[in-house]
């Protein structure tokens, strides 16, 4: 079970807990977090809760909910690739969503990514980020790049690597001003 | 130069926009060039601009140009 509070870039990210389940559901089958998804399918109760019960007890996966001053705006995950523990696994790949309408539009949505980031390249053993990204999603594929991920291969589902050199390089700014206080 | 000058010329070095695109409803992530790297290009123009220091929450809070007046407007500057 994930215990992990993760701080920092004016964000806070802690566990999920059953009582955010119905809100999530509702974040993930909104409109707008569901465009940006590979699946476009609804979630249900149902498959909410079994979701919860599963990834729960998953070592190798982290879901969050990320909280700005003290209100959950969106969620954030990260899950080990080729690995049954996230501690264990050289390849690691994080997702979020911003659910809040009032912080899709906000440069806070790489607050929760630069976290996630440092702590699999700095905590964990990640040696590279993940993403898998629909080509047509071109938001997503900006975003990816400006944290400094490259197109590993581009088809109608793309896939990006991070490595933490290029993490370092493509954020430092951002990561100042994002950590003023 | 009155501040709403100042703050235009600051959005449109800062997003590399014409002058006249500036406006209030103007929104962060609306148009190609507001996007994070052109966000902080504009942190520091606006910084430059108004001799202020922001710190990461009005940062956060500044997605569009309406915002940007209300926040400088917290730091005794009137439009």
């Amino acid at each position: 079970m994930n215990n992990l509070l993760l701080q920092g870039y004016a964000v806070t990210l802690r566990p999920i807990q059953s009582s955010d389940l119905e809100q999530l559901r509702q974040w993930r089958n909104s409109e707008p977090v569901r465009q940006q998804m590979l699946s476009q399918q609804t979630i249900s109760v149902e498959q909410q809760n079994a979701w919860f019960s599963k990834v729960q007890r998953d070592p190798a996966q982290h879901h969050w909910v990320i909280e700005y001053k003290s209100r959950p705006i969106g969620s954030a995950n990260i899950k080990a690739l080729y690995a049954s523990k996230l501690d264990e696994a050289t390849t690691i790949e994080p997702g979020l969503y911003i659910g809040d309408p009032a912080y899709r539009q906000n440069i806070i949505a790489f607050a929760p990514t630069l976290l996630i980031n440092d702590y699999c390249f700095n905590t964990l053993a990640a040696s590279q980020l993940k993403a898998v990204v629909k080509a047509s999603n071109q938001a997503a594929m900006n975003y990816n790049i400006k944290l400094g991920y490259k197109v590993h291969s581009n088809h109608d589902v793309c896939e990006l690597i991070l490595t933490k050199p290029a993490y370092e390089q493509a954020t430092a700014m951002l990561k100042q001003l994002l950590s003023r206080n | 130069m009155t501040n709403q000058e100042k703050l235009v010329k600051a959005f449109s070095e800062g997003l590399g926009i014409e002058p006249g695109m500036v406006k209030d409803e103007l929104t962060y992530n609306t148009i190609p060039q507001w996007d994070s790297t052109a966000h902080m290009m504009l942190i520091g123009a606006l910084e430059r601009e108004f001799d202020v220091m922001l710190d990461t929450d009005e940062i956060i809070d500044m997605s569009s140009v309406a915002k940007a007046k209300s926040i400088l407007t917290q730091h005794q500057i009137s439009f």
